[in-house]
């Protein structure tokens, strides 16, 4: 299997849910992402790439228990696949490769 | 379960239209959880500000076509709404919620199919009503040449439709717009039909006759079939009966001119007119004016045709009347002048344009002096206000009705939510089912015109066929109608009902209660309608029995009328003298043919009058057993009297203003010379004109001079067969080139009450439908009324209430809006049957009774409607109201 392109945000959005202690769904989603970031994200931004990934087999969800709050509507809990922990396996694989391969007192050099 | 604060509920609806249903839901949660928070944290307001800018970004292609990109989100495929199976159950549950209450549905339909059935059916009249004359291809620019006279002071006086031999040609020749005329006069002829006379009406007219109308010709050229004289256009149900085939171009026509027949050449066979048109021959001749006629500029003022023409597309009409007007004052100049000497007339005639195709509906200028079916309007319009109001009432009451039965559907639609029907199924069902309803009734509705049509034409003179429905704009009409009453009987249960969460319709009882003011109001303006239709019906009624009662102040029973237009004083004397031999015959009073009128200067100062001119003889008046209030009637005894001796009636003496009547001159000046006549007898006022015209006055004279037209012959009772052979064998033995028709005189007398007996089985209709139209609607609400109260009923009867109260309680709500009712139609129909009966000189008086009639029949009617449901309930037993939930 081909290994699917993750982009910058996917790849937020799929840490995020793998450091999710609880059960990981839209709204925590969401708050965990600004929080990190620090960034402003509208809640579509993530429930579109919520739903992209679980097209692409990075995620799956599964729905929940009827609530009390929220109009008793049910929250989707997204969980990553196997495919999803490869990936991320594999982007931090190359990450790691790449800064090893910086030549040592490059950096000091340009940042000054 | 319900919060302090909710997002806008439109910012809801947008999600929701916009989101792909298999995520709507946790995406919504997600806001909505969101919104709760940010409420808590920063208010109402602002949450409410973000929750809107939040939905806004979901307004997206993606998440609308997320639905298409996965197809395997859905745990559960809901089977589409039109799967066969479903559409089964669909009719099956509509088949079983119709058959359950059998009575109701029937009511149901049954009373939709009715109200559309009658407002076809005037659709129908009216439609036939407006569509007279526009099937002439020249028709915008077809016009008739009318006038209205003025008072020197300005004022507008009668109205004039007829015109002369003048005004066509003159006007024609001066105005460039006018581009041809068609005068168009009515008269009767003697036509021989094999061995037998016939009198026919024939209209004498211009060559132009079928460039200006569009009556097709089956054999003949339309160009030159009227151009010259003794040639004879004939419709092809003339030529069935003169020749038994229509094929007759060329063949002759025996018509009697001067005392003799002669022949005349048929140019041309004409169509059947059709069924909506004014102009309705059967015979044409062309009209020819000797030309001495022409020089006499006298003819300005003799109007007796009508004048037809046609003017060049757009032109201005209001400048081609000032012309025709300009033409008319230069023209007749000398000739006014000489006639208001003459005549001492007063008034202008100022000339106008009519168009053609108004002509049939007009009340000013009517179509008449030859022209067909001359029609008021004013029936159009009450009948299309009648059939507006049933349908209205009629698709209100199916409205009514359907939703108060979905109501107790409110548990079914619970169980298909519960069991997984989505909104859209249910939509799909409820307004499947009651546009199914609705195609039964109108089925049903066209089939009921089928079948009432030929006695509907009957009633309404008229010759109409269903085909006429078949036209583009009412058919759009008809389907517009389906429509909106089958979304709004189905709207209710449909887009309501189906709203409501299953958990709500399943677990409460559904309450139907409140106030319901609109079907409340319905039932008021229904009552209110009907009992102005019953008290217009029962005046009509009454008014009308009380014309045919009435006594005509004269004896019109065994009357045989049979007329000879030209009799003479001898062939009258002949008639008599024949005609008495029979032991059958009475006697015989001859009379002027048709109705006269004429002026004279009377009494001694010479005042004017105007009053009808009958030519008798000595037996007239007593053979009528018309009394002589004083003088003497005419008599042998004195041979001046022809000559020299009138008798008036009582209105003649009020008019002129006489004490002593007895004795007073009449002074006649039009004629060629002025003669004197002197008053011997005044006579009773009788009846002479139709009894809803007031008695004016009428003078009686035996002028030698004038003329008869026709006979009075007094039978003895219950020898009509013997008398009528006697009198036809005489008057064609004494007049053989004489067409011979005879009516009797009481028969004819009732037909003059044809009008106000169409007026009787107009009102009737209206009110018997509306009143059944009207009980549906209060059957439907005393159901509702009796369901929706069957626990307080269960309660009452156990706690020991009896039948009787119980039906008391249910029916005195329904009767007390009836009552109310009549408040509002009491003044309506006072004002409206006074205002009728204006019409009539001799009239009833408007009664209390009526009224109280009207009220205890209404109500009664809304009593048993309302009671056989209430009795129903009141007689149920308790037990089962109770037991069951």
């Amino acid at each position: 299997m081909r290994r699917a392109f993750l982009g910058e945000f996917e790849e937020l959005v799929l840490l995020v849910v793998a450091a999710c202690t609880t059960d990981a769904y839209g709204v925590t989603i969401w708050e965990e992402i600004q929080q990190q970031t620090g960034r402003s994200i509208t809640m579509s931004a993530v429930h579109a790439t919520l739903y992209r990934l679980e097209e692409k087999g990075f995620l799956s969800s599964t729905m929940g228990g009827a609530t009390a709050e929220r109009g008793g509507r049910r929250k989707r809990f997204f969980t990553l696949t196997a495919l999803s922990v490869r990936a991320l396996n594999d982007i931090q694989e190359m990450r790691s490769r790449l800064w090893q391969a910086i030549p040592p007192g490059k950096f000091q050099l340009i940042g000054g | 379960m319900k919060k302090q604060t909710t997002p806008p509920r439109w910012a809801d609806w947008l999600l929701e239209t916009c989101l792909s249903p298999h995520i709507l839901e946790d995406v919504q949660g997600d806001l909505h959880e969101v919104f709760d928070k940010r409420t808590m944290e920063v208010g109402a307001g602002k949450a409410r500000r973000e929750f809107v800018w939040a939905v806004l970004h979901y307004v997206n292609p993606y998440f609308f076509k997320a639905r298409q990109r996965t197809n395997k989100s859905s745990e559960y495929p809901s089977p589409s709404f039109l799967h066969p199976a479903m559409l089964r159950n669909y009719l099956t549950i509509a088949l079983r919620t119709l058959t359950l209450n059998k009575a109701y549905s029937i009511i149901n339909v049954v009373g939709l199919s009715i109200g559309l059935a009658a407002a076809m059916l005037i659709m129908l009249y009216t439609k036939d009503e407006v569509s007279y004359d526009r099937f002439h291809a020249n028709n915008p620019n077809l016009y008739r040449i009318t006038s209205r006279d003025y008072t020197p002071a300005g004022k507008p006086e009668n109205f004039q439709s007829n015109t002369g031999i003048f005004q066509g040609p003159k006007f024609a020749a001066g105005v460039p717009e006018i581009k041809s005329f068609v005068r168009f006069e009515s008269n009767r002829k003697d036509l021989k039909q094999g061995n037998d006379v016939k009198s026919q009406e024939v209209f004498f007219t211009d060559p132009d006759f079928f460039q200006l109308f569009s009556f097709p010709l089956l054999s003949g050229d339309p160009k030159t079939a009227l151009q010259r004289p003794k040639t004879v256009v004939i419709s092809e149900d003339m030529a069935e009966k003169q020749f038994g085939t229509t094929d007759a171009l060329g063949k002759l026509v025996l018509i009697k001119e001067n005392d003799q027949f002669e022949p005349f050449t048929v140019t041309g066979v004409a169509a059947k007119c059709p069924q909506n048109s004014s102009i309705k021959f059967d015979v044409l001749l062309p009209k020819i004016v000797p030309s001495e006629e022409f020089a006499d500029n006298e003819n300005w003022f003799s109007v007796f045709l009508n004048t037809f023409v046609l003017l060049t597309p757009n032109a201005n009409i209001k400048a081609v009347e000032a012309k025709m007007n300009q033409i008319y004052q230069a023209d007749a100049k000398n000739t006014i002048v000489e006639m208001r000497k003459k005549f001492d007339m007063k008034s202008n005639a100022v000339y106008s344009l009519q168009s053609f195709t108004d002509m049939h509906l007009s009340t000013d200028l009517p179509a008449t002096n030859g022209l067909a079916d001359e029609s008021n309007p004013t029936f159009s319009y009450i009948l299309s206000g009648i059939a507006l109001f049933v349908l209205i009432i009629a698709c209100i009451n199916f409205v009514n009705l359907t939703v108060a039965r979905s109501l107790k559907r409110a548990k079914e639609i619970g169980v298909r939510k519960v069991v997984g029907g989505g909104r859209s199924q249910l939509i799909i069902q409820f307004l499947g089912e009651s546009f199914l309803l609705c195609f039964i009734a109108f089925a049903l509705a066209v089939l009921l015109v089928i079948l009432v049509l030929p006695t509907f034409n009957q009633l309404s003179n008229k010759a109409l066929t269903f085909s006429y429905l078949l036209d583009i704009k009412l058919i759009i009409g008809y389907v517009a109608l389906f429509i909106i009453t089958g979304l709004l009987a189905g709207f209710y249960p449909a887009i309501v009902l189906s709203g409501y969460n299953p958990v709500q319709s399943l677990y409460s009882r559904f309450k139907f209660t409140g106030k319901n003011y609109l079907q409340r109001s319905l039932v008021v303006l229904q009552f209110t309608l009907a009992s102005v239709l019953i008290v217009a019906t029962l005046t009509i009624y009454s008014q009308f029995n009380f014309l045919t009662t009435k006594s005509l102040g004269y004896d019109d029973s065994h009357m045989v009328v049979v007329g000879k237009s030209g009799l003479t004083r001898s062939e009258a004397r002949l008639l008599k003298d024949e005609l008495q031999q029979f032991p059958s015959i009475v006697e015989v009073a001859p009379k002027n043919g048709g109705f006269w009128g004429t002026i004279a200067k009377v009494g001694s100062d010479e005042k004017q009058l105007s009053f009808a001119y009958e030519t008798v003889d000595e037996t007239y008046l007593p053979l009528f057993k018309i009394p002589i209030l004083a003088g003497r009637n005419f008599s042998a005894d004195f041979p001046g009297d022809s000559t020299h001796s009138v008798l008036v009636n009582e209105s003649f003496v009020k008019e002129a203003g006489w004490k002593n009547p007895l004795g007073q001159a009449v002074n006649f000046f039009a004629g060629e010379k002025p003669e004197k006549y002197t008053v011997v007898g005044v006579v009773k006022d009788y009846h002479y004109v139709p009894i809803n015209q007031k008695i004016k006055s009428q003078l009686f004279t035996m002028k030698p001079k004038n003329d008869f037209g026709k006979a009075f012959i007094k039978i003895k009772p219950n020898t009509e067969t013997e008398s009528l052979q006697a009198i036809e064998r005489t008057f064609k033995k004494l007049f053989p080139i004489s067409p011979y028709s005879y009516s009797f005189l009481d028969e004819d007398n009732l037909k003059k009450y044809e009008s106000i007996a169409k007026w009787k089985q107009i009102m009737l209709f209206g009110a018997i439908l509306t009143i059944f139209i009207s009980c549906i609607g209060l059957f439907g609400l005393a159901t509702l009324s009796a369901e929706r109260r069957t626990k307080e009923i269960g309660i009452r009867k156990v706690l020991g209430a009896s039948v009787s109260s119980i039906v008391q309680l249910l029916s005195s709500d329904f009767l007390r809006l009836v009552g109310f009712s009549f408040l509002f139609a009491f003044p309506i129909a006072y004002y409206a049957i006074d205002k009728w009966l204006e019409n009539y000189p001799y009239r009833i008086d408007i009664s209390l009774w009526m009224f109280i009639a009207t009220a205890s029949l209404a109500t009664l009617i809304a009593f048993f409607t309302v009671s056989f449901q209430s009795i129903r309930a009141a007689i149920s037993n308790p037990i089962k109201s109770l037991r069951s939930e």
